[in-house]
């Protein structure tokens, strides 16, 4: 990782703190909502440094931010949406989707379409991404509840 | 406590929570547990625009209650509060008149002041523009833009427009400033300028969310925040290529 795509990542976390004051969090979360987007963003670049390609590492990015939104809402008791929104914030493509419109209007439908679906594939693999890591731990919160009771009878 | 009751408190939670961007599946389950909470069964409809209650009552009877939502937001605190409000009620189940106490009292949880919210504006355009490899001249600009859009957007939100009227106004104005400032002082990329100030806009939570509920199965409230975050979109983009095409040609 360069030193450049390292300073991206403290950026991230400021990138994170501000949107979520915009929306009004917490303000004893603030700190843990910066790590979430730092975090997010962190496993976005690694990913992509490796693979050179946004889809995966935007979903590899949101299973990470889901895991530790999930795990500090157990432990901070609120709920996870709480970490998820600013932590996904630097991930989230609306700026791929505004370029892909600029690109419209300038007439340029093939890099228009282009960049559209990749917004959109972006937008849908974060959101599979949360999906998948609340589904992840749901099942092994189940799975302990489980053992607790068969532990007990 | 009576049918009609629980329906009211059920409501007023599901109202709060949907205008504050919670996604369908957490009013329609909160609205579940706060009526179970009572010891009444029901069924909950969330839609983007509204919520759509049905609880049965111990004779048979059904109590039906609908709630309009006009506007929707992103308020984290406001979701967490009834989040922990619903939980409290699970393991004790608060009279009718201290259960409407306590909502009003999250319906008027504290915001952070107006200045701290122009700050956290400005530094988000501010820090998105370093993110996207702008100087910190261009990053300046984009914070002064922003304040700007912020306080407008504060006081129309309050006089009440359109709201992709809004969204549209906003881009003009972002793409005019940022080509002006452009050509007064060519240092500045106006691109990365534009970039940062349309990051505080951009719905990008709300097209998450709207992915969100899709891959849950709620296909209406998906579909619908989809389309909103879409056209908020199209809205601002239209707005800032008009500015940009418009001041281009005179100049």
């Amino acid at each position: 990782m360069t030193k450049a795509q390292l300073v991206q990542v403290v950026i991230a976390f400021f990138g994170s703190i501000f949107p979520a004051i915009l929306f009004n969090i917490d303000r004893r979360k603030i700190g843990w909502a910066g790590l979430s987007g730092a975090l997010g963003w962190f496993i976005y670049i690694i990913v992509f440094n490796d693979t050179q390609n946004a889809i995966a590492a935007s979903f590899i990015g949101a299973i990470a931010v889901g895991c530790y939104s999930e795990a500090m809402a157990r432990k901070l008791k609120t709920p996870a949406f709480e970490f998820l929104i600013p932590g996904i914030f630097p991930l989230v493509p609306g700026f791929t989707a505004y370029t892909s419109l600029r690109y419209l209007v300038e007439n340029n439908i093939s890099l228009a379409f282009s960049k559209g679906i990749l917004a959109l594939a972006v937008g849908g693999s974060i959101g599979f991404g949360i999906m998948l890591s609340t589904a992840i731990f749901k099942f092994i919160t189940k799975v302990r509840k489980e053992r607790l009771k068969y532990r007990k009878s | 406590m009576e049918a009609k009751k629980v329906a009211d408190i059920a409501t007023s939670t599901g109202e709060i929570l949907l205008s504050n961007g919670a996604e369908a599946y957490r009013v329609e389950e909160t609205i579940r547990k706060i009526c179970s909470s009572y010891g009444f069964n029901s069924e909950c409809i969330s839609t983007s625009t509204g919520i759509y209650i049905s609880i049965s009552d111990k004779n048979g009877e059904f109590v039906t209650s609908v709630k309009r939502i006009n506007q929707r937001r992103v308020d984290l605190y406001r979701v967490e509060l009834i989040n922990s409000f619903s939980r409290e009620l699970a393991e004790n189940p608060l009279s009718y008149e201290e259960a409407k106490k306590r909502l009003n009292e999250i319906y008027n949880a504290p915001n952070f002041s107006l200045g701290v919210r122009l700050l956290a504006s400005g530094l988000t355009a501010f820090v998105y523009t370093l993110f996207f490899n702008g100087s910190v001249l261009d990053a300046l600009v984009s914070l002064v833009i922003s304040f700007g859009i912020y306080l407008l957007l504060e006081y129309t939100s309050k006089i009440g427009s359109f709201q992709l009227l809004e969204y549209f106004l906003s881009g003009f104005i972002i793409g005019a400033a940022s080509l002006g400032t452009g050509m007064l002082f060519p240092e500045i990329n106006k691109d990365n300028v534009i970039t940062g100030a349309i990051i505080v806009l951009l719905p990008g939570v709300a097209l998450t969310n709207g992915i969100k509920d899709l891959l849950y199965g709620d296909y209406v409230s998906g579909f619908a925040k989809f389309g909103e975050a879409m056209l908020i979109i199209v809205a601002m983009g239209v707005g800032i290529v008009t500015a940009l095409s418009i001041f281009m040609k005179w100049f």
